[in-house]
């Protein structure tokens, strides 16, 4: 990683999608010493919102980028992490030594009834969304499963929250930058029982981008940090058929193989970001990963587990709650915090760590990508 | 929203609640799939769900989806069906009423109109009553 850039999450009106994915790329590029990529890897879901499909030569050519490679990534919400290892796969290929790769979502242009609609293509359109089911309602299911079984309650998993309003407050390109109370959380309306509003991370319009150097690095940057593991696994989209509704598999597949990659234990991990669209998301994923038992995350974050400091330090970005959540822009906002953290200037709540993980989520656990990243 | 086309494609499967059971392994599956999800094989034989089950999960929609405003709240529950679960909208039952554990049936309903003008009929569930 020669580079990382990240445009603040929010709602940019006066932005285009080129605006935001070119501003983040340039950025990326100027921490790159200006180098020019050979190709652009672009994480997307929903570029049909704003009427606008190929992607990496729209962004491309706005960058200057005629001539090189350029292709887009899609997987849902896990669209980023999805685009970054395809970047990193061109680099370890030997196809391309540098190679930029840019998240971009751009969701307020359209009124948030399409938006929605939108957001639950990621689920089964035959038979799951023929029902009518929202992207917050099958989230809502697993919610309810997970605490009947565990005997979780609603106070525990709505706790996050408020943890992550208090990480994000620091953040300057966090969407949602107030703190907020449990009673906050418990006073918002509801979306899809049991998930409130203050349970779900906003609608999001953002891009983020890293800059992959396969030889060299070390030219271009004095703070290198490197990809030592990548990899991704897909499960059902639909929930029906899911073996199992209160665990991950895709997730917990995909860290354990980049974990093996990057030759990793689980412990050594200092600082990670995961995908918490949902307060069910951040236990399903921290479980799944393994870094809670089952059933057990929400016990251990109230207990001030996971807080800054300790090990590993979770979502000191505010994560998807706070942070905001531009859908295919996600993953790699992933990936840019943690190289920060390891890099020692994120800009705002930062930790001392020398190796680091993100994990970003495609639909309901149907899609997910986890990179592990070191000094 | 969907169309006249999908419905009438899956009319089969939705209404009759076929799912795919392994011939090697015996799982079972719905939807129905191409492959068994859990050993690979491809000899899987179609077979009707029962239409009588349990709610395993259940949500209810207070923003819906695009065209379902209607159908709002929208009650949405995961049913064990056998060895198997299936997504449909719990009907004919107060959202306050619904339960996990409570036994449903299945019964045929009218749905969201489809973006080309279509009225579809789909599986729901109602609370067996006993």
């Amino acid at each position: 990683m020669a580079g990382v850039g990240m445009v603040n999450v929010g709602k940019h009106v006066d932005k285009s999608l080129r605006d935001l994915a070119g501003q983040a790329a340039l950025k990326a590029m100027e921490e790159a010493g200006n180098e020019v990529p050979e190709a652009l890897v672009v994480g997307n879901m929903l570029s049909s919102l704003v009427e606008q499909e190929n992607l990496a030569s729209l962004i491309g050519d706005h960058i200057g980028l005629r001539g090189a490679c350029g292709l887009k990534v899609e997987g849902a919400c896990g669209s980023g992490g999805l685009a970054l290892m395809t970047g990193y796969s061109l680099v370890a290929s030997g196809l391309f030594n540098k190679v930029l790769v840019v998240g971009v979502e751009k969701l307020f242009e359209r009124p948030s009834a399409d938006v929605i609609r939108g957001l639950a293509y990621a689920a089964d359109a035959d038979y799951e969304l023929i029902y009518g089911v929202t992207f917050s309602g099958l989230n809502a299911l697993l919610m309810r499963y997970y605490m009947s079984k565990y005997g979780v309650r609603y106070e525990e998993l709505a706790y996050w929250s408020v943890l992550m309003h208090k990480n994000g407050s620091r953040n300057p390109y966090a969407q949602l930058r107030n703190e907020i109370t449990l009673d906050d959380v418990m006073k918002s309306p509801v979306i899809a029982d049991p998930i409130r509003l203050y349970d779900s991370c906003p609608l999001s319009d953002g891009a983020a981008a890293v800059f992959l150097v396969g030889e060299d690095v070390k030219k271009l940057t004095d703070t290198p940090v490197t990809v030592a593991g990548v990899s991704n696994s897909i499960d059902s989209t639909d929930l029906s058929s899911r073996l199992e509704l209160d665990y991950l598999l895709a997730s917990s597949t995909s860290a354990r193989n980049s974990l093996k990659m990057a030759k990793v234990d689980l412990r050594e991990v200092g600082v990670a970001e995961i995908h918490d669209a949902y307060t069910i998301t951040a236990a399903l994923s921290i479980e799944s990963i393994g870094f809670a038992e089952r059933g057990k995350a929400p016990k251990a974050w109230s207990e001030g587990r996971f807080s800054p400091g300790d090990k590993p330090s979770i979502n000191l970005s505010g994560g998807l709650k706070s942070r905001g959540h531009p859908v295919g822009a996600t993953g790699v906002y992933q990936v840019a915090e943690v190289v920060m953290q390891l890099r020692g200037d994120f800009p705002g709540i930062s930790v001392p760590a020398e190796v680091g993980l993100t994990q970003n989520i495609g639909g309901a656990g149907s899609n997910v990508t986890t990179v592990v990243l070191r000094r | 929203m969907t169309t006249i086309q999908r419905v009438w494609r899956l009319k089969n499967t939705l209404l009759n609640l076929l799912a795919s059971r392994c011939s090697v392994c015996g799982h079972v599956t719905y939807p129905p799939k191409m492959r068994c999800p859990v050993c690979g094989s491809r000899e899987l034989r179609e077979e009707s769900l029962p239409r009588e089950g349990e709610v395993l999960s259940y949500t209810i929609i207070r923003v819906p989806a695009k065209g379902f405003e209607d159908f709002t709240p929208l009650i949405i529950a995961l049913i064990k069906l056998g060895d198997a679960k299936v997504l449909a909208e719990v009907v004919d039952v107060k959202p306050e009423e619904v339960s996990v554990g409570m036994r449903v049936v299945a019964t045929v309903r009218r749905t969201a109109q489809t973006i080309d003008g279509g009225v579809p009929y789909v599986i729901k569930f109602k609370p067996l009553r006993s």
